[in-house]
């Protein structure tokens, strides 16, 4: 353990802490910096961290300094925000400030230390100023403005250090130094986007969010992807009704700081235009008053006989449906339906969000030949939710066989085709629920939009189904579901999963 | 026969008369406030570039509201929403039935009162019509079923009450001096001298009683600063809040003819009616061939006056609006000339020399001119008020009904009969 | 401060017995609006009130009048769609959507650019928040008319052009 003094104050942490960390612990924000990033290894080439260290001849830099028992160091002095200035000013000598037409205005890390710390007026002309190369498609997903680039090498080094594909590198010196991918070189992976997160500047822009919003009119919500096992925290950022990006909020048991761009563009599902909005009976359009009345007719005040249930349905959502037939009649499947290959960063093979769901209620995943013989000699109304099953041939043919067939989807497809009652259910960014990944860890994430149409939240779906089957009244709230599932499941009041801890709750301990 | 055709004629006359009126009153209305209010007032509206100074505006609004939606509240009661309005139009007009706008007018040897019904209880009939105007009020407010409507209708029930009874105990004493309910002989009374050198006007001889009925029928018409059942801006318009288009056009013109009917009940109940001061019939009649000259010299001087001013407009107004307007002045210049010469006209027959048939019709309608004069200024003094006058808040006006008028009222009637009885 | 001691609603003033009788003072304020009634008659000419589609007032160069865009020297408009005049707008009234210019010096160029005039409050602050000075509200022109709602919603084109008066 190291004592230290920061800002006249005395701390204690481990060796080994870096001297930023300890700065960033003992003040309560962070200090400035560019090329700093936790999750990649230390450059020191920003230089805007800098902090006084009694007994140093000069400024050291923060992140590339270890504590030492007995530092006094001084974050705030005079002679540092001094230097902070003149090192910002550096910076953006040769800044075109273009920030009108840049996507990174709003949540710069040029535009927050000029606030902080800068405000003088510019010693350099426009004319001035080192022209770059702007716009500069590099690969699928990424856009470079080499002008805007403070060379901080975030970038350089994620593709390095996390990827380990090397695309990006920083080329020429002095002022003509500029970041580049190699000649004839793509940044083609699929974790490009995630230097377009890091990169404090709007030197990287996405193709996909490039001027589809200013950024300060988003509203955030916190979420999981779904596109695969993994389960990587995502912040939801939308704006009336319509997501508009998917950022990772960092998770140090689950995605670190960083997510796929596959898992990314997941949002866009949710506005695809194969959305189901209306409940649909026979290729007409129900009201939710003529689509109930339908429902009770199927349902005779009998519970389903077969509940199929996909690993893409919320816990909450299974939960309920699993306890709305015998447990014998209730299976999910097919059980390779999801599944792709998987890389060892953090895509997973199986590309479904909730699969460990199942395992965890005890729902049995059944192959696609024996999951048809179920559809088949179930005899009764056949209820399906949280997938699409008919997109495997086998199971497609036995559900158009079936004529009470029931399904709960967010997309129009071959069960949605094949049933003979298509209730429209909230899709991931507009409902609330719990996903669990492949680690078991349960991970709880919020509404980020309103549903459009005449989309139900599934769970509620789920109860009337339950009120019409069992004659009597289902669940009232989603906190009511919650309260039953942790304590069926798990112990009773063990966990609150209306404040699920930030990093997920994995049953039974473990790493959490 | 003749005596139903001359009713027909003296009703027509009446009618035409207070519309009339009420379209200049509404002119009136306007323009002064305007002036009092240091702003132009309407000038806009014109027929073919000629704009009277805005008395086209009523022509134009009447217009307006004869072809405006009617809109018409949900839940009305259906019946007494559609009575309302007439209710009170036609109760404004037949106070006029007993006042009489003249004395008398021979034709072909036939003396013909003027007025249409001569009462011997005119003076109860007056009292009874005027309270029933309130029932349209109330009838309204309560009808379309709005609460502001509502409000308007018991403010304008509490106000019946409160001052219909000062309105009585002010008559009551005129009643006394002039010993008759018939406003005839009321109006004729009022055409002696008192002591041989003050006409023995209403005002003259119930100076107390003429405060008290004068405010009376401030109240009665719903005029500033008696206007409560309205109240912009408290019921926001109060009872006919809820009428559009020619029923409110009803309530608009009623209220207009309320006024026209508290001028002429303030002018022959209290100046003499259709009596010229100092100048009895007989003296009219003798008279005539002088007046009649004098009248005649007087129309030619100020018409000739009139029509300068109008020229001289003309010449300082050459083409300022580039269109019909321009002709304005010159064709006010010509009306004017044509009165001018009419007058001269007249004068070269000899209108000194005038004969006695001429003498009577003469009088006659010397003193329906004379009547109208002072309707005239009456109606102005009610917008006179209403422009300089805030409105009064309910409980001053409670106060004021029952605090100060009826014991004034009760005053005057105790002091007039005692006075009677002396003398 | 107390409030105590203090009387509540407005202290009625004392009247003096010539108030009190109400008609002497009625009658001072009949004078005082006739003395206005007849000047104005005999005064017409001084009446302040402007006769107004002939007479018009003139405001000073800093009126905010309707909006319009400006135009670079090719006439393309010189808007970014950076979104500052939307973002600073009170009343939520512009509406803008951004598209990739091909002149990559441009960049960035507002492909639907909309008002809604009806919502406009004109405070001004869109031109004060442009980067750029595109928007301005110089044109002038506050008699804005038309005959049916949508008719107020002007788009990029209207804006640059600016052609017609208020009328839309």
């Amino acid at each position: 353990m190291a004592k230290l003094t920061i800002d006249d104050q005395e701390f204690e942490f481990p060796d080994g802490t870096s001297l930023f960390d300890a700065c960033r612990e003992a003040r309560g924000e962070a200090l400035p910096h560019f090329c700093y990033h936790p999750d990649l290894p230390v450059a020191g080439v920003c230089r805007l961290c800098q902090v006084e260290v009694e007994g140093m001849p000069k400024l050291t830099i923060a992140c590339n300094t270890g504590v030492r028992d007995g530092m006094v160091v001084r974050t705030r002095s005079e002679k540092v925000t001094q230097a902070v200035q003149q090192i910002l000013e550096m910076h953006l000598i040769n800044h075109p400030v273009d920030c009108p037409i840049c996507d990174q205005a709003g949540e710069c890390g040029l535009q927050d230390q000029y606030m902080d710390f800068g405000l003088y007026e510019s010693k350099v002309e426009m004319a001035a100023k080192v022209n770059k190369r702007k716009v500069k498609v590099i690969g699928p997903q990424v856009i470079l403005d080499q002008e805007r680039c403070v060379l901080c090498s975030r970038c350089v080094r994620f593709c390095q250090e996390v990827t380990g594909t090397g695309e990006l590198g920083i080329f020429n010196r002095g002022d003509r130094a500029e970041l580049d991918v190699a000649p004839g070189v793509e940044l083609d992976n699929n974790y490009s986007l995630n230097t377009v997160d890091i990169c404090p500047v709007g030197a990287l822009t996405s193709r996909d969010f490039r001027f589809a919003k200013r950024v300060w009119m988003l509203k955030s919500a916190r979420g999981v992807c779904p596109g695969c096992a993994t389960g990587c925290n995502v912040r939801i950022d939308h704006e009336g009704g319509r997501v508009f990006r998917l950022k990772p909020l960092r998770n140090p048991q689950v995605n670190g700081s960083w997510m796929c761009d596959r898992g990314r563009m997941t949002y866009k599902a949710v506005h695809d235009e194969r959305r189901l909005l209306q409940p649909v009976r026979d290729g007409k359009d129900l009201t939710w008053a003529e689509a109930s009345g339908a429902l009770a007719g199927m349902l005779q005040g009998r519970s389903p006989a077969l509940v199929v249930i996909g690993p893409h349905a919320s816990l909450e959502e299974m939960y309920l449906a699993r306890d709305l037939a015998d447990p014998a009649a209730v299976v999910s499947g097919p059980h390779d339906l999801d599944r792709g290959s998987g890389d060892d960063i953090l895509l997973d093979g199986d590309r479904s969000p909730n699969r460990k769901g199942l395992a965890s209620l005890g729902i049995t995943e059944l192959g696609a030949a024996d999951l048809a013989a179920r559809v088949g000699a179930a005899g009764g109304p056949v209820l399906v939710l949280g997938g699409d099953p008919g997109r495997d041939k086998t199971v497609a043919g036995a559900l158009a066989q079936c004529a009470n067939l029931i399904a709960i989807a967010t997309h129009d497809g071959p069960t949605v085709q094949a049933a003979a009652l298509a209730l429209p259910g909230a899709a991931w960014a507009e409902k609330a629920g719990t996903f669990v990944n492949r680690q078991g860890r349960w991970q709880g994430f919020a509404q980020a939009v309103a549903r459009p149409g005449a989309v139900r939240d599934v769970w509620r779906i789920l109860a009337e189904i339950q009120a019409l089957a069992h004659d009597g009244s289902g669940p009232q709230s989603l906190r009511a579901v919650r309260q039953d599932l942790v304590t069926s499941v798990l112990s009773e009041g063990e966990l609150d999963m209306d404040r699920m801890p930030e990093q997920g709750y994995v049953p039974g301990g473990g790493e959490q | 026969m003749t005596i139903v055709y001359e009713a027909l004629a003296k009703i027509g006359f009446m009618f035409a008369l207070i519309m009339g009126m009420v379209v200049v009153l509404i002119w009136m209305e306007r323009k002064g406030a305007a002036y009092i209010q240091d702003r132009t007032g309407p000038n806009r509206a014109a027929i073919l570039g000629v704009r009277l100074a805005g008395l086209v505006h009523p022509v134009a609004d009447v217009f307006k509201l004869l072809f405006k939606e009617d809109v018409t509240p949900t839940n009305r009661h259906r019946a007494l929403y559609n009575l309302a309005p007439w209710l009170v139009m036609t109760v404004a007009l037949s106070t006029y039935a007993v006042i009489p706008f003249g004395d008398f007018l021979t034709v072909a040897g036939r003396r013909i009162p003027l007025v249409v019904a001569d009462l011997d209880v005119g003076m109860l009939y007056i009292l009874a019509v005027a309270s029933l105007g309130t029932y349209g009020v109330v009838l309204a407010g309560w009808a379309a079923n709005n609460k502001f409507t509502f409000l308007g209708g018991l403010r304008a029930t509490a106000q019946m009450i409160s001052y219909e009874i000062n309105m009585g105990l002010a008559l009551l004493g005129l009643m006394l001096v002039f010993g008759s309910l018939r406003v005839t002989d009321i109006t004729a009374g009022q055409g002696a001298l008192l002591w041989g050198f003050i006409p023995m006007w209403g005002v003259v001889v119930q100076p107390l009683g003429f405060l008290l009925f004068i405010t009376t029928v401030y109240a009665e018409t719903n005029r500033n600063p008696f206007d409560l059942p309205e109240g912009e801006s408290e019921i926001v318009a109060g009872y006919h809040l809820e009428y559009s288009s020619m029923k409110f056009a009803l309530f608009f013109m009623a209220e207009y003819a309320h006024m026209v009917i508290g001028a002429a009940l303030i002018s022959t109940l209290y100046f003499g009616g259709y009596q010229v001061p100092w100048l009895p019939r007989p003296a009219l009649e003798s008279h005539a061939g002088l007046l009649l000259t004098g009248t005649l010299i007087f129309t030619l001087v100020m018409s000739l006056l009139i029509a300068f001013a109008f020229l001289r407009r003309a010449s300082r107004e050459r083409g300022k609006f580039q269109d019909a307007r321009d002709r304005e002045p010159g064709l006010g210049a010509g009306l004017w000339l044509i009165i001018g010469l009419a007058a001269a006209a007249g004068l070269t027959r000899q209108p000194w020399a005038v004969g006695s048939a001429g003498a009577e019709v003469f009088a006659s309608l010397a003193q329906v001119g004379v009547f109208l004069f002072k309707l005239v200024f009456f109606a102005w003094l009610f917008i006179w008020v209403r422009w300089t006058l805030p409105r009064f808040r309910y409980d001053q006006l409670m106060n004021l009904g029952w605090k100060v008028m009826l014991p004034l009222g009760v005053a005057n009637l105790l002091v007039t009969a005692l006075v009677m009885a002396v003398v | 401060m107390s409030f105590e001691g203090l009387p509540i609603g407005t202290a009625a003033k004392k009247r003096s017995f010539r108030e009190k009788l109400y008609f002497p003072e009625i009658l001072r304020g009949l004078g005082v609006t006739i003395r206005h009634l007849l000047h104005n008659i005999l005064h017409t000419a001084d009446m302040p009130t402007m006769q107004y589609p002939e007479e018009k007032r003139v405001y000073s160069d800093r009126f905010r009048g309707r909006h319009r865009l400006m135009k670079r020297e090719d006439g393309s408009p010189r808007c970014v769609a950076c979104q500052m005049c939307s973002t600073a707008c009170p009343a939520d009234c512009i509406d803008i959507v951004a598209a990739e210019h091909p002149d990559p010096s441009i960049e960035k160029y507002p492909a639907t650019f909309d008002i809604d005039l009806l919502r406009c409050v004109y405070c001004g602050l869109c031109e004060e928040a442009c980067p750029c000075d595109a928007i301005r509200m110089d044109t002038g022109i506050y008699e804005i008319a038309a005959d049916k709602r949508s008719s107020f919603l002007v788009d990029k084109e209207f804006l640059l052009n600016n052609t017609t008066d208020g009328t839309l």
